[in-house]
């Protein structure tokens, strides 16, 4: 019992303390709407980084390449690769999608834990990475679902849905809940990710302001990484999964 | 239907956690903030049961020291706070996927692309080279046997000649030498002649000296 309070007392003192701030948004009012605002600025000057550096680095495609020209083409690469090991031959329509997937998300999170956010004061919430966000996430997890049913129906027309009783008409139930708990995880898994390691650092930092955090920053930017593989590689599994043949 | 979904399953998940944590707050803020009409939840009585003395005690400890500050901090922390953000981002996302189609897949794809075909015919293209120089190779090498075998020819015949030249010199020379030898034979031969012949023309001379002088006739 003593020690039921005493964790309580001190998992307070610790919100006291660090001043973490979750759940608490930016409001923006569009339309009758609610909007988090915070999420959207953020999404926006990754897709400024995205698109500029890209612009910049492939203006002038050389023959031998620039070390810009070379670090994108050895991004270019790494997508195929990941694209082509899950999908297959058929993989050339669906770089864009997977390739896009890894980058928003890789320099989503990496933003979060680069980029010096804090220092713009926001009158409600603070920035930090998009993929801090519930929407965000389960905006590409939904998108992911819509991508693995539009490559199905394309390839394959409505006998894609026969996948549905594939081994044995029993599996029906688990075979469609499947497709429920495929955005689910894809979209809980980068949230519960990207927001418990912004709010370690931060306890962390709070705790002790020097050296100590330092690993597990590193460990973030690991982490933050990893998610990203892993969320575009899961995409590209699916998408692959629904158009190899069921025969 | 997929947002019913995660919507249902994360009040599931967070509710057991904000009961724990609400008696710490005043204004009974709930964790997670749902806008979606309620869903008829699922009981757990077995775990509602075994978190009832956990609740007193935290109620107990909670009511003998509030924080003050806490009541002011925590309003809503909307943590499962769906809105117009998902279509947003899914609107951003699209317009990222075909904005970046346009100026990195696609356009670095394809360079990438020719440029692996030109690398592969320009190798393709010195692999056939690599015949066109063993052909040249074997040419230089029977032009080399040729000139090889033509200064073996010459020397051969050099040293033909020459040894035919030495010979003629050769027996020029002892023919010569043969003939004075003759010449000188012959030579010799005359002289031993003429001094034999002398030699007998004074034989008689000497032989009457001798005779004189052994007998002396007075």
């Amino acid at each position: 019992m003593n020690v039921l309070s005493c964790s309580i007392n001190t998992l307070k003192g610790l919100y006291d303390i660090s001043g973490v701030e979750v759940g608490q948004h930016f409001y923006w009012q569009i339309g009758g709407f609610q909007v988090h605002g915070q999420v959207l600025i953020t999404s926006w000057v990754v897709i400024a980084i995205l698109l500029g550096s890209a612009a910049i680095a492939v203006r002038n495609p050389q023959t031998i390449p620039t070390s810009g020209q070379n670090f994108f083409e050895y991004v270019l690469e790494f997508i195929r690769d990941v694209s082509k090991t899950q999908i297959g031959e058929e993989y050339g329509p669906w770089v864009p999608f997977i390739g896009t997937m890894f980058l928003f998300i890789f320099v989503s999170n990496w933003s979060g834990a680069l980029l010096p956010w804090k220092i713009i004061q926001l009158p409600h919430g603070e920035l930090a990475a998009p993929t801090n966000d519930i929407n965000t996430t389960v905006a590409l997890a939904l998108l992911t679902s819509v991508a693995y049913f539009y490559a199905g129906l394309i390839k394959k027309g409505l006998s894609y849905f026969g996948k549905y009783i594939q081994p044995t008409p029993i599996l029906l139930p688990i075979n469609i809940l499947e497709d429920f708990t495929k955005p689910l995880s894809l979209s809980f898994r980068l949230f519960g990710n990207i927001l418990a390691d912004e709010l370690v650092v931060v306890v962390l930092v709070s705790l002790v302001p020097s050296v100590v955090p330092i690993p597990v920053m590193f460990l973030g930017l690991f982490t933050s990484g990893i998610q990203a593989l892993i969320f575009a590689t899961l995409a590209a599994a699916y998408i692959g999964e629904s158009m190899e043949g069921h025969h | 239907m997929a947002i019913n979904m995660i919507m249902a399953s994360s009040r599931a998940l967070t509710t057991p956690c904000s009961s724990s944590l609400t008696p710490q707050r005043p204004t009974r803020a709930k964790l997670p903030l749902i806008t979606l009409p309620k869903a008829s939840l699922p009981k757990f009585p077995t775990t509602q049961k075994s978190l009832l003395p956990f609740i007193s005690i935290a109620i107990a400890s909670s009511l003998t020291m509030v924080p003050p500050s806490l009541a002011v901090e925590i309003e809503k922390a909307a943590l499962f706070d769906f809105n117009l953000t998902l279509p947003i981002i899914v609107v951003e996302f699209l317009f990222l996927m075909f904005s970046l189609d346009k100026i990195y897949y696609t356009p670095l794809g394809n360079f990438m692309d020719e440029r692996d075909a030109a690398i592969r015919e320009k190798l393709n293209s010195v692999k056939d080279t690599s015949a066109e120089v063993k052909q040249l190779e074997d040419q230089a090498a029977a032009i080399m046997r040729a000139a090889r075998a033509e200064i073996v020819s010459a020397l051969n015949k050099m040293k033909k000649e020459t040894q035919i030249e030495v010979e003629e010199k050769l027996s020029e020379g002892r023919k010569k030498i043969e003939a004075e030898l003759q010449e000188a034979l012959v030579n010799l031969e005359k002289q031993k002649e003429d001094t034999i012949k002398a030699l007998d023309s004074q034989i008689a001379a000497l032989s009457e000296d001798i005779v004189k002088k052994v007998l002396p006739i007075s």
